[in-house]
């Protein structure tokens, strides 16, 4: 996809921070299951919301990756999200609901992550 | 020093209609401190759109609200369009076109109707809502449904608005523009109303940008940024240009909204009358290929965010929405902080709030 730029998660909040200091708004952040690996992608709209631009970076499942909630806290449902039914592991979440935003206590565990049987469903 | 008292409002609460908790903290009659919780209904439909085939994620994603349904359903055809990609006929996109802007004078007199119920003005409430039929009678004679019109398919839409269709059409807005604008008078001007939202519930500018906020919510807070900017669908050929108020209070949210109203009114006249003839619907072939695209749309309450990915075969590798809700619900930790207690229903109002897209 254009306009996503490929960076490591240490450099999410620089990166983040060049955009919001530029006029930019967060948007989004998207987390896809890689299998062994998790893919998020931070979106940010510039220019009267006309462009879209992406910060995306891929980690291990069982890595600690950092939160763009101090520096802005449109970030802190999402991230609280993504933790919750991916397992991302997000440190430092500026409000951390422990888990327990969207999922009760007997909810399913990371049930956005794929398992074998969803991936038979998308065979050709 | 006086104590403080934590409260739940919510998650069943007379200006809710969907369940979400705010706990708030008082001091007084003073609110400190809110924690917004959600969670009383997910649905799972990220999830659900990854276990079908991509066709029937329009079948979903389009009940994930019951007010912007027609966006939902926008969204999910035209971000899976993105990815093969599909060119769709101009006449597409003005149908489309004339049926977003449909919905978002039905979901602004909604709310309009929300506001004047909220200050005890029930006949004014029940005027609204009566005006609103008007427009939900439009939908049904054109797409053939009131709530979940369930018109798009990826490459098209199903049916097609004809020259009698079209006179029926512009006559009733114009009906609907006549008999809004003597409510809305009302309502703007009313001393009450006044008094009751304007200074209240701030958020400036640089708050709005930084919290994330979107549609009306922002706009209200002086900036002038609107996916219909994009130029999707028709809007590029259309004479729009976002409606920006700068207080920043529940007061210039409602003016916002009772503008929009009218403009998205107009802008339907206008697509009407410029809409080209040709076919309403492209045949798309095989599978969503591997590929990921992003698709905004400017719902009611504001932008409305689908990501796709697709990986050749019949069914999405992932499908994301962001909600106009999931984006404004951050401003409420400074829009109530401060606030008297029985400012919170209008703060909270004054946001346009669907829970049941947050918990899509």
């Amino acid at each position: 996809m254009e306009n996503i730029k490929e960076i490591k998660k240490g450099e999410l909040i620089t990166e983040g921070k060049k955009f919001l200091d530029a006029g930019g708004k967060f948007v989004t952040a998207v987390c896809n299951d890689l299998n062994t690996q998790l893919e998020v992608t931070y979106f940010f709209s510039i220019n009267r919301g006309v462009e879209i631009k992406g910060l995306r970076y891929i980690v291990a499942k069982d890595e600690e990756v950092p939160s763009l909630s101090a520096t802005t806290l449109s970030t802190v449902l999402i991230e609280n999200e993504m933790k919750e039914l991916f397992g991302l592991k997000v440190k430092d979440i500026a409000i951390d609901f422990g888990g327990h935003m969207l999922l009760a206590e007997d909810s399913p565990v990371t049930p956005m992550l794929k398992t074998k049987k969803d991936a038979l469903k998308g065979e050709k | 020093m006086a104590s403080r008292t934590t409260v739940p409002f919510g998650p069943q609460h007379p200006v809710l209609p969907e369940p979400i908790q705010l706990r708030i903290t008082y001091e007084d009659e003073k609110v400190v401190d809110v924690m917004p919780v959600i969670g009383y209904g997910h649905r799972g439909i990220e999830k659900a759109c990854e276990l079908h085939e991509y066709a029937k994620n329009i079948y979903v994603c389009e009940r994930v609200c019951g007010i912007c349904s027609y966006q939902h359903s926008t969204s999910v055809v035209e971000v899976m369009e993105q990815l093969w990609p599909v060119e769709i006929t101009p006449r597409i996109k003005y149908l489309r076109t004339i049926w977003a802007e449909m919905c978002r004078t039905h979901s602004h007199l909604l709310w309009l109707g929300l506001l004047a119920d909220a200050f005890g003005f029930e006949s004014m409430f029940y005027q609204f809502w009566r005006i609103r039929e008007k427009v939900l009678d439009i939908l049904e004679m054109t797409t053939g449904h009131r709530v979940i019109q369930s018109v798009n398919i990826v490459g098209g839409v199903r049916r097609d608005i004809d020259a009698d269709q079209k006179k029926i059409i512009i006559d009733t807005l114009e009906l609907v523009r006549k008999e809004s604008e003597d409510l809305v008078k009302v309502v703007i001007n009313d001393y009450t109303v006044k008094a009751r939202t304007v200074g209240v519930g701030v958020i400036t500018k640089e708050q709005a940008i930084s919290l994330g906020c979107v549609g009306p919510t922002l706009r209200a807070s002086g900036v002038s940024e609107d996916a219909r900017l994009t130029k999707y669908d028709a809007y590029g050929e259309l004479n729009y240009e976002p409606i920006v108020e700068t207080a920043g209070d529940c007061y210039a949210r409602a003016v916002v909204r009772a503008r929009e109203l009218f403009q998205a009114i107009d802008l339907q006249i206008e697509a009407l009358n410029k809409m080209p003839e040709g076919e309403i619907a492209v045949k798309v072939k095989g599978n969503p290929p591997a590929n990921e695209a992003v698709m905004r749309t400017e719902a009611p309450r504001g932008e409305l965010y689908y990501y796709a990915k697709g990986n050749g075969t019949r069914i999405l590798e992932r499908l994301k929405i962001r909600t106009p809700t999931f984006a404004n619900l951050p401003s409420v930790l400074i829009l109530l902080p401060g606030c008297q207690l029985a400012d919170v229903p209008v703060n909270v109002l004054s946001i346009d709030p669907c829970i049941s897209c947050t918990e899509r």
